[in-house]
């Protein structure tokens, strides 16, 4: 077994060398000024509206940055700023609480609906929409909706709790610390379990019927059929859920911010939601602290993807 | 019938081999899969009813009683909220912001794919991880900065800005979406058009883009959905109150009138409908376009 | 070791007319290696899935080792199947992929080692065990297909085609490999295919399946010899046996068969056997005809030769019959030399004649020759 490291830095110096290589002569070489223009209009676009923000707000990181015109050389006092910030490191809390079990709750509810749309549950049609309705809608729209289902005094989950008798389990479910986390991340699993579900569905009807007639002769109820064959083929598809699913939560800022905006007491504070409000409602006007967050944030994020990716080419791709 | 068969006994007259047991945690199985299946759609859907329900309902009525079903269904609270609450003038901001951006992008988007599908030069691959990778990259990261471009460049607060960011924003996802359709497409289709005596500009007007509309329409579909309910960077670029998106202005409705419930209801509808409408015509290519990709 | 019994079978679908599997009734016996062969879309494979339990029977009733198995689901049925695309689980090491089957029926694990060591003892399997499907070749995925059949020793083996993913070496020895197996197993086998030659070589008994119904049941020799209808005569033998339209002339003594411009004897047929007047089917496989230079007399056909193959250890020659009677395939020595444009004739031998009717395609026996 070789040393991982070289193994990983090996692979991006291919990687990189393939990419850079010139091409064998054939059909499909064009002139340059032929690919320049397909490729102009939407790298200028990149250029100016995502390559050079990024390079700007790692910037704007070094500065304090009080209104457009003046900004002040601070060198890396922001980040040292950054690791002390208890506010921050709450959101992150919040946020890398969020992005590891959200996703367990969508992958696991997306798998369980495509199983039984797969199994044939009368009116798969309609229940497929009706499943998939919620991703659709804006977080605005779905914001408000639930703020109105958990509403204390006449939402539905305390109605219901108030029908059922259990009147002592009825919370302020948003305005309550301990549970609104909990409640955002219901919420967001709510408009995302159809995503997960079509995903799983498409990828249930791509298995080889003859492994499921084969396990079914091979004395396999459903339980087991699930677990030893279904699963492990779905694996990879899965997991790949996962990771999408965990990148969109480590970036959630709409839903929190129209159900409460970080608060009761930042039990809901997201990085998102910090960023946004030293950038744009504190009272100190410095753009080059909240930019030293989000550069900060960056590298987390896309530490991830690269770890994820990284773990998944390791895997074994399954033929069949 | 048969030529050589051996004597058999005659079947068994009973030929249910499964005992009661089996058969009745059969039932209660399906029963009981039926059951969640019962509740999950209730889960799913019933806010979205809820809120319809709303939607026709005054305020004063709502406040009564919450879950109701409306009495007399207020049609014109519709129009109410069209024309007295401004929704007419977000609705306008939105479609005009959002059409525009998904035609700029999917024109962009459609020649990067095809010159990076077809073309092989050096670099290709990493011109295409260059505009694929930044959809990994969280919006902070450019929100502060684009708020700075735009007001240097006094495209703040204007709905040209935002278009032009909203541009950027669907660009990766595009050019990622249209790329793998675009390579599928068979060499020898080009290779004839050029012996043909076509350009690469007319390869690209007339056979690219008429042979790739599934997968363009999927792409325009999604973009238009994810612009369409898009809030942080129209929040943050856009401030003034006639310029609104619909997601912001149902916020700041929210805000203002939080008591009006009915009012805010309808407003969702409001904002809700055209995707419904896209989705009810185009549910398989949009479940296509999402799928792409998420399938290993 | 069982028998397995079809007797009137059917499979209907909904939204079509005509069923699947028509009114099928088979008996395989205890040990017996029996063929289900036919063109695509003729019932074959859904009457073996029906076997298998993975369809459902519409009509009819299934007995295995006498039991009565309609209602059974299939993984009560202790048959194995081995599948056209072998369905390995992907994610499983050969090892696991032998020893599933066996694990979900809980047998013990000693048990499990020891009939898993068997299994790839016989197919050569042990220095596979530790790898995944996706590793294997093809023969070795095929291999592995049938040691998890072999490891659950079953009641009944069912084969789907097995051998139509392999190339054409391979295709021979696994074909010689499996009738081994039959002998050293001893097992009660059903294989379904749509090749005559697999048919042909490695059955006991073969069924002919068409349209969704049995057209003949036998050993095959005897089916090859003595086709029940023109489809079994035709479907049997490469080139395929050629069968040509005829009027039936009533002479003197005994009937003759009018073919463009020549007249076959029908001797060997009782005159009550044959319809009085019109049209007649002959038929004459290529092996049996014999080429000389053209000469009157009954029992030749005239014709201009169309095309010549020379094989290499056969020739082959297309003849154009006079009268437009049609085309016929002639199977010839290797010596034998000819031009396209010769005019030649070939002579059928009485005893390769066959008759079938002209409406129903049932074969006419001779009178020397039993009833099927």
């Amino acid at each position: 077994m070789t040393d991982p490291s070289s193994g990983v830095a090996a692979a991006m110096r291919r990687t990189l060398a393939s990419w850079l290589s010139a091409p064998e002569a054939d059909s499909r070489r064009a002139s340059l000024p032929t690919v320049m223009l397909f490729l102009a209009p939407a790298l200028l676009v990149y250029a100016a509206l995502t390559a050079y923000p990024v390079l700007r707000t790692f910037y704007n990181s070094f500065f304090n940055v009080a209104d457009l015109a003046s900004s002040e050389f601070v060198g890396w006092a922001h980040y040292a700023e950054v690791f002390k910030d208890r506010t921050f490191w709450a959101a992150v809390r919040n946020t890398a609480a969020w992005s590891v079990i959200g996703p367990i709750l969508d992958v696991v509810v997306g798998l369980l609906l495509a199983l039984c749309l797969y199994a044939g549950v009368p009116f798969s049609r309609f229940l497929r929409v009706a499943w998939f309705t919620p991703v659709l809608l804006s977080y605005v729209v779905v914001g408000i909706m639930w703020v109105w289902i958990y509403n204390y005094d006449w939402g539905v989950v305390n109605g219901m709790l108030r029908a059922m008798g259990l009147e002592s389990w009825a919370q302020a479910w948003l305005g309550d610390p301990r549970f609104a986390l909990g409640s955002l991340i219901v919420t967001h699993a709510w408009k995302w379990a159809g995503f997960n579900m079509v995903v799983c569905l498409a990828a249930l009807h791509s298995l080889p019927s003859e492994v499921l007639e084969a396990a079914e002769l091979d004395n396999c109820g459903w339980w087991h059929k699930l677990t030893d064959i279904i699963v492990p083929m779905l694996w990879p598809t899965l997991l790949n859920l996962y990771i999408l699913a965990f990148i969109g939560k480590m970036k959630v800022f709409d839903l929190v911010w129209i159900m409460t905006e970080g608060g009761p007491v930042w039990s809901t504070e997201t990085v998102s939601t910090y960023v946004y409000k030293r950038a744009f409602n504190w009272n100190t006007f410095d753009l080059g602290y909240p930019s030293a967050i989000a550069v900060v944030w960056f590298f987390v994020v896309v530490g991830f993807v690269v770890f994820f990716n990284l773990l998944f080419r390791r895997r074994e791709r399954m033929e069949y | 019938m048969t030529s050589a068969s051996t004597t058999l006994k005659p079947p068994a007259a009973v030929d249910h081999r499964e005992p009661l047991t089996a058969a009745l945690s059969r039932m209660l199985r399906n029963g009981g899969l039926m059951a969640a299946v019962v509740l999950y759609t209730l889960y799913s859907a019933l806010p979205f009813l809820w809120i319809g329900t709303m939607s026709v309902r005054t305020t004063s009525e709502i406040s009564a009683n919450h879950f109701a079903w409306p009495e007399t269904f207020h049609w014109e609270k519709f129009r109410i909220a069209w024309v007295d609450s401004n929704f007419a003038q977000y609705f306008w901001n939105s479609s005009l912001i959002v059409v525009s951006a998904v035609a700029i992008v999917t024109l962009l988007g459609a020649a990067a794919a095809h010159c990076l599908a077809r073309y092989n030069f050096r670099g290709n691959r990493l011109v295409y991880f260059i505009l694929f990778s930044s959809i990994v990259f969280p919006p902070q990261i450019i929100l502060i900065s684009l708020f700075q471009v735009l007001v240097e460049y006094e495209l703040y607060n204007s709905r040209l800005g935002l278009m032009i960011v909203y541009v950027s924003l669907q660009l990766p996802l595009t050019v990622y979406l249209l790329e793998g359709f675009f390579a599928r497409i068979p060499q020898d289709l080009f290779d004839a058009a050029k012996m043909d005596g076509y350009s690469d500009f007319e390869i690209f007007w007339r056979i690219v883009l008429p042979v790739g509309m599934p997968a363009i329409a999927t792409t325009i579909i999604l973009n238009f959905i994810q612009l369409w309910n898009e809030f942080l960077f129209a929040v943050v670029l856009l401030s003034d109150q006639g310029s609104r998106t619909l997601p912001i202005g149902i916020r700041a409705y929210m805000g203002d009138y939080f008591q009006d419930i009915g009012m805010i209801a309808t407003g969702m509808m409001i904002a809700v409908i055209p995707v419904v409408v896209l989705y009810a015509f185009f549910s398989e290519k949009l479940i296509q376009g999402m799928t792409a990709g998420a399938v290993k | 070791m069982a028998a397995v019994h079809l007797e009137n079978i059917f499979k209907r679908y909904k939204g079509t007319a005509q069923p699947a599997v028509d009114d099928v009734s088979l008996s395989v016996q205890d040990g017996e290696f029996m063929v289900l062969l036919g063109p695509s879309g003729c019932g074959k494979s859904t009457t073996l899935r029906m076997i298998a339990g993975l369809e459902a029977i519409s009509e009819g009733s299934l007995a295995i080792d006498t039991r009565k198995v309609n209602e059974v689901p299939a993984k009560d049925r202790d048959i194995a199947m081995v599948f056209q695309s072998y369905a390995l689980y992907p994610h499983m090491t050969v090892a696991d992929n032998l020893s599933f089957g066996l694990r979900r029926r809980r047998v013990d694990s000693q048990q499990i080692a020891a009939r898993v060591k068997s299994a790839a003892g016989i197919l050569g399997l042990n220095e596979l065990l530790a790898r995944k499907p996706a590793a294997l070749s093809g023969g070795q995925r095929q291999r592995v297909a049938l040691g998890r059949a072999i490891v659950r020793e079953p009641k009944v083996f069912l084969f789907d085609e097995p051998l139509s993913n392999l190339d054409a070496a391979l295709r021979v020895n696994t074909r010689n490999e499996l009738v081994r197996l039959h002998r050293r197993l001893g097992a009660t086998m059903i294989y379904v295919t749509h090749d005559q030659v697999e048919a042909m070589t490695m059955g006991q008994r073969i069924c002919v399946m068409n349209k969704g119904k049995v057209a003949q049941v036998g050993k095959p020799l005897e089916v090859y010899r003595a086709p029940a209808d023109a489809f079994v005569a035709r479907f049997l033998g490469n080139p395929p046996m050629n069968i040509l339209k005829a009027c039936i002339v009533q002479g003197p003594s005994s009937a003759v068969a009018a073919l463009g411009g020549s007249e076959l004897p029908l001797a060997r047929w009782a005159r009550a056997a044959l319809p009085p007047a019109g049209e007649l089917l002959v038929g004459v496989r290529p092996e049996e005809l014999q080429l000389h230079e053209v000469r009157e007399g009954g029992g030749t056909l005239r014709g201009v030769v169309s095309a010549i193959e020379p094989l290499g250890a056969e020739t082959l020659l297309m003849v154009s019959l006079e009268g437009d009677a049609g085309d016929v395939m002639a199977r010839l020595h290797r010596d034998v030399k000819s031009s396209i444009g010769d005019r030649v004739g070939l002579t059928i031998p009485d005893e390769a004649l066959y008759l079938f009717d002209a409406f129903t395609e049932k074969a006419i026996p001779a009178a020397d020759v039993g009833a099927p």
